[in-house]
């Protein structure tokens, strides 16, 4: 299985803000077979270099989520990451910590509000006293319940996702996709009584925040996928409860304005999103951006052959759904 | 210094079940881990939990292979207990929310594995460790309240005065500060040592520290020299490749394209006891029957790609990240590694060690269930079956505790004192080398098949280590996340275990289970159907032997 | 070449001078564009957040109003093309179909699959090809470094989505290269415009946006280049909101892909609807010294 090897030079984001003015950048430069993982070479770095190298890590085998850090600017597990790739496609390997969280010392960050935010969405079975759960037995749950969960239970709470999302970068009120993610997993959970409430509650906390840029899906070394499972969130929640926030109303809107035009309708969508108070507030700049572009205000003319679009309507959409 | 009535130090399975336990005794608990409790080792284990809920098979069925697995070591009473409390045990935690997969009819699926009489294994997939970590500690998560967390803090003693437990020393990975938490009751459940041996499927926290402290705080160690090599990890790297693979009718070949487990075990072939298999790959591998680099084939193509992908998704993703093999399409090359310590803290039934106010559970504990082997399946249910009756002991003991416990100054200092020297130190011994060094040692002299020559210059390698460590040295001089000085102290506590180890395998001249020597090649029920007891003294281990329990199964020659 | 043009909502509405940009980039390159106004929007990453099957469905619709015409489709908006694409993944799933098919049978559509989708990006680099290009560029924007910014849905679900790589993508900066632009490389340039916000949380979205174009800004840009027109509205007409989330002057001017491409094979500004945009693009035009009284100013 021997390889050639390959030298490889590491630039490893160094920082000790115990005794160091600033970050610096150590580079070192290792004989490695390609598919060396990211890791293995950092410990080497460690044991034969540099013991001083601080970094989290246990498993090596992608199960524990220690040694999630960016590797080339991508979050991602050191120990799933071979190097041969990322020399090969970027001419040079950085390693810095993960984002979204405070150094502690060079690749180890404080992840003390990623895991404040799992904690928030109760991550745990909350039962109703008047449905015991069988007593002695274990609650059935079919192959078809199972599958339902799809791959959240492999979430290993690495934060890679978190690191990478611009939502949590940008706003403290978004709780992660790794913890929506976890909501989703007890959404479905046959086994949850409190399904409705989760719903509810996550509409107002931070739910409609997620940007679908689908960068927490491309971080995810466990293919947990919580872009597509926010998605799924979000469908929920409005079949559970309606347009409620702007979020779900956008959503619920946009819906409208195809099922009557066959086409967004761009003023129209943002009053149904605003409402005529928010819709003040964003007076002025719709104004400047009319000036330029004075055919915002317009109706679009129907799309042709509208009515086919009608009758897929009648045939998938619920019109009770949201409205209960 | 810090007060708790129970300190539960480690945080995976037995320690959390352990937790859980004391807490809903109303017990004020600290949990002391060097690890997120999500990032604990219990999150590798694959295969899954055994429990005899099938209509066809029975909990004297579990006992039995229990027993006949253990190669008649294990203590009778316990397996009884152990395999009666698996069914409420599988229960409780499908109760708590584990996400098992299930069978058609919406009942626990279950798969055959090695040495079980019936397909008895439940499991999430191939990620069951994972599943059981995360329902745990969401279930402790919502008794937040009650216990306070110490994560990423490291163990350095635990503190005996009069016979009687006081607490524990650890330090503050965050901080580099060295603090008591005196306790009337310390659990210890930090879980496998295996980072003892160079090649192992165990994680790099996997270093024995409770383990260490209570042998060093004048515990009795048990059954240490039985070590578990696992049939099937990556040549390389020793990552782990489930039992479930064979469970799931994943079959060994040599080079030849030989079923060879056909002449090791005629019977059950590739599910046969953990230390059959790996004996058997060993010697394929010795005779020249191996693949080029040493080792052996396991096939799961004919499976197909669905099965493979759905029931072994993790290992799938392992060979093809890190073997660079794709199990759908080609053979997965393993060779054996080591897996799990079956000795450890010696318990009773309910945690208690010969320590007042010291219990312990899972991995570090030896109750002992395992004896001479342990079957696959067994481990993540005595964390939790285990890990709860320590919880429940250690409750009960700090609830009639009369003395109040104390950690001096001087307690603390006696951990810190050494590590200042060791960082004062111009010059000196890395911790990384000895770590090393102790690793390939243990690798070549006390490996799977081992003889008294071998042995012999074990201990004395390993004890020229030990001398060494006296003037090991840690340069990192940062108080913060200071891991040289977790290396540090890490190696010294595997160094501790890798001398009881090799002595007790050196002293028992008979062949039982995982711990086999060519030079006496016979299981000797005569001389050694007896636990080893090992108490540390300045001139090294002080061996002893205790009876086994026996209740209902006589020895038997094991055949699979 | 031929191919079905779906344009999307926002080209046709406050847009519109993308599409403008687009059918003169098209003439000059030789592609026929096959309008269908019996398209319907893709749904934009909205209407699936309220139901996903009816949200296939309706692109479903749209592919096989192409597939009739034997022709693959052209979109210039990265979330269209996210959404159509992911329609053409979903109906691989069996469960889909089963739900979606039926309701199709009752407008007497049926959809085999057949129809590609691609983005003005895919087809001017991989279709037209980059060599076809610059042997047509008049003007080169030599001296103007534009920061790509791609737009999510061209790039991710990788696996799923992209005809280009989300890991690493370099088709559009190796398209500013043949048309003389020089690429400006920045973290943000991948990342997310802020705009599925805009109108959950404006404050929140405009400081994404304040951030990539601060990023690109501080990499040298002169000018960022989108090929989404929702990117669009959130880089530059919602700029000045941008400008105020995150405490800073940028001035950025923000380009259609199509309307760099136009300028370099020698389209008038007018032609191209540059001044329709809310942050001027003379500083841009400077830098590569085209006259900027061509173009009003605000």
């Amino acid at each position: 299985m021997a390889a050639k090897t390959i030298s490889a030079p590491i630039e490893v984001y160094r920082y000790d803000p115990s005794r160091d003015r600033a970050p610096r950048y150590d580079r070192f430069t290792l004989e490695v077979e390609p598919h060396t993982p990211v890791l293995t070479a950092l410990l080497s770095i460690r044991n034969q270099q540099d013991p001083s190298l601080t970094l989290r890590y246990s498993c090596r085998s992608a199960i524990c989520g220690s040694c999630a850090m960016q590797i080339n600017s991508k979050s991602r597990l050191a120990c799933q990451t071979p190097i041969g790739p990322e020399i090969e496609r970027h001419g040079r390997l950085v390693v810095e910590p993960m984002r979204n969280q405070a150094v502690l010392r060079d690749l180890v960050v404080d992840q003390s509000s990623f895991w404040q935010n799992y904690r928030k969405i109760e991550p745990y079975l909350k039962l109703d006293p008047r449905q015991p759960m069988p007593e002695g037995t274990p609650n059935p749950m079919t192959p078809a319940e199972v599958d339902r969960f799809h791959e959240t239970p492999r979430c290993i709470a690495c934060a890679a996702c978190y690191s990478a999302c611009p939502a949590v970068e940008s706003d403290p009120a978004f709780p992660g996709p790794m913890a929506l993610a976890k909501l989703y997993r007890f959404v479905v959970d046959p086994r949850d009584r409190a399904t409705q409430d989760r719903l509810v509650r996550i509409q107002t906390e931070g739910l409609w925040l997620c940007l679908r840029c689908h960068l927490c899906t491309e971080a995810c070394p466990k293919d947990v996928q919580p872009s597509e499972r926010i998605r799924d969130l979000k469908e929920l929640a409005i079949a559970a409860q309606g347009g409620t926030e702007r979020g779900s109303r956008h959503a619920i809107g946009f819906k409208e304005n195809i099922r009557e035009r066959g086409l967004l309708q761009e003023m129209k969508l943002v009053r149904q999103t605003d409402g005529l108070a928010g819709l003040a507030g964003q007076l002025g700049q719709g104004l400047r951006i009319w000036r330029k572009k004075p055919e915002t205000t317009k109706r679009p003319p129907a799309i042709e052959d509208l009515a086919q679009v009608e009758t897929l309507y009648r045939e998938l959409d619920d019109p009770t759904e949201g409205h209960r | 210094m810090r007060r708790h009535e129970v300190v539960v130090v480690g945080a995976g399975l037995a320690g959390q079940r352990a937790a859980l336990a004391a807490v809903e005794a109303g017990r004020d608990v600290a949990v002391v881990s060097k690890l997120h409790p999500l990032r604990s080792h219990s999150g590798a284990a694959q295969g899954g939990i055994n429990a005899a809920v099938g209509a066809e098979d029975s909990v004297d069925t579990h006992i039995y292979d229990t027993v006949k697995g253990s190669d008649y070591l294990g203590d009778q009473d316990a397996i009884e207990f152990f395999c009666r409390e698996a069914g409420p045990t599988v229960v409780e935690m499908e109760h708590f929310g584990t996400i098992f997969s299930r069978s058609p009819d919406g009942s626990l699926a279950r798969r055959p594995f090695g040495g079980a009489g019936f397909p008895r294994t439940i499991y999430a997939a191939d990620r069951t460790g994972l599943a059981l970590l995360q329902a745990i500690w969401e279930r402790l998560g919502t008794e937040s309240s009650r216990f306070t967390l110490y994560q990423e803090w490291d163990l350095t003693r635990v503190v005996v005065r009069d016979g009687a437990v006081q607490g524990i020393v650890a330090f503050d990975r965050a901080t580099g500060a060295f603090e008591g938490i005196a306790a009337p009751s310390v659990v210890l459940a930090t879980g496998p040592s295996g980072r003892i041996y160079a090649r192992t499927t165990n994680a790099h926290s996997c270093t024995g520290d409770g383990v260490a402290a209570a042998y060093e705080a004048g515990a009795l160690l048990k059954d240490m020299e039985f070590v578990q090599f696992h049939p099937t990890a990556l040549p390389d790297s020793g990552i782990l490749i489930t039992e479930g693979a064979r469970g799931e009718g994943g079959i060994l070949k040599n080079s030849l394209g030989e079923r060879f487990m056909a002449r090791y075990a005629p019977h059950v072939l590739d599910l046969a006891s953990r230390d059959v298999v790996s004996r058997a790959i060993a010697t394929e591998v010795a005779e020249g029957r191996g693949f080029p680099g040493g080792f052996a084939h396991l096939e799961l193509m004919h499976l197909g790609r669905e099965k493979i992908e759905s029931r072994l998704q993790e290992i799938c993703d392992f060979s093809r990240h890190f073997a660079g093999i794709d199990p759908v399409t080609e053979p997965i090359p393993v060779y054996p590694a080591q897996h799990y310590m079956m000795g450890g803290i010696g318990t009773n039934a309910t945690g208690a060690t010969s320590v007042r106010g010291l219990f312990a559970a899972g991995e570090a504990a030896c109750v002992s269930i395992h004896g001479a082997n342990r079957l696959g399946g067994n481990s993540l249910l005595e964390t939790l079956v285990f890990g709860k009756q320590a919880g429940i002991a250690a409750a009960e003991h700090a609830a009639r505790s009369s003395t109040r416990p104390e950690i001096a100054a001087a307690d603390v200092d006696a951990s810190q004192g050494p590590i200042r020297a060791m960082m004062a130190r111009k010059d000196g011994e890395d911790p990384a080398a000895l770590r090393a060094e102790m690793q390939a040692t243990m690798e070549r002299y006390v490996g799977i098949y081992r003889t008294e020559a071998d042995l012999l210059e074990g201990i004395r390698r390993v004890r020229a280590l030990r001398q060494r460590y006296e003037n090991v040295r840690i340069v990192d001089r940062s108080s913060v996340y200071n891991l040289n000085l977790t290396d540090a102290l890490e190696v010294g506590h595997m160094l501790e275990l890798a001398e009881v180890i090799v002595v007790g395998a050196y002293a028992r001249t008979e062949s039982r289970g995982a711990h086999s020597r060519t030079d006496y090649p016979k299981r000797d029920d005569a001389h050694w159907m007896k636990h080893t007891l090992a108490r540390r003294s300045d001139r090294g281990p002080e061996l002893s032997y205790s009876p086994v329990a026996y209740t209902r199964w006589e020895p038997k020659e094991r055949v699979y | 070449m031929k191919i079905a043009y779906y344009p999307g909502c926002v080209a046709q509405e406050s847009g519109r001078e993308l599409d403008m940009a687009t059918r003169w980039v098209a003439k000059a390159l030789g592609i026929e564009l096959v309008s269908f106004p019996s398209f319907s929007c893709c749904g934009s990453g909205f209407v699936d957040e309220a139901n996903l099957t009816l949200n296939v469905a309706i692109n479903a619709r749209n592919l096989a109003i192409a597939e009739r015409a034997g022709l693959d489709l052209l979109t210039i908006c990265s979330t269209c093309q996210g959404m159509l694409t992911l329609a053409n993944r979903k109906l691989d799933e069996p469960s889909v179909r089963a739900r979606v098919d039926p309701a199709l049978a009752k407008i007497g559509v049926s959809y085999r699959g057949s129809v590609k989708v691609k983005h003005l990006l895919e087809v001017l680099t991989h279709d037209i090809g980059l060599d076809a290009i610059r042997a047509k560029v008049r003007r080169p924007l030599r001296g103007m470094k534009v920061g790509a910014f791609y737009g999510c849905h061209l790039l991710r679900p990788s696996a799923e989505l992209a005809s280009e790589s989300g890991e690493e993508p370099h088709a559009f900066e190796d398209l500013l290269a043949a048309i003389g632009a020089d690429p400006v490389m920045y973290r943000g340039r991948v990342m997310c415009c802020g705009f599925p916000i805009l109108f959950v949380k404006p404050e929140t979205a405009n400081r994404i946006a304040g951030r990539q174009i601060a990023d690109a800004k501080d990499h040298g840009a002169h000018a960022m280049a989108t090929p989404c027109p929702l990117c669009h509205i959130s880089l530059d007409s919602f700029q000045n909101k941008a400008e105020a989330a995150v405490g800073r002057e940028l001035a950025m001017p923000v380009f259609h892909l199509p309307q760099l491409v136009g300028l370099a094979l020698g389209a008038s500004p007018e032609e191209l609807g540059l001044p329709r945009h809310l942050v001027p693009v003379d500083p841009a035009l400077a830098a590569i010294g085209r006259p900027a009284s061509s173009v009003p100013s605000r």
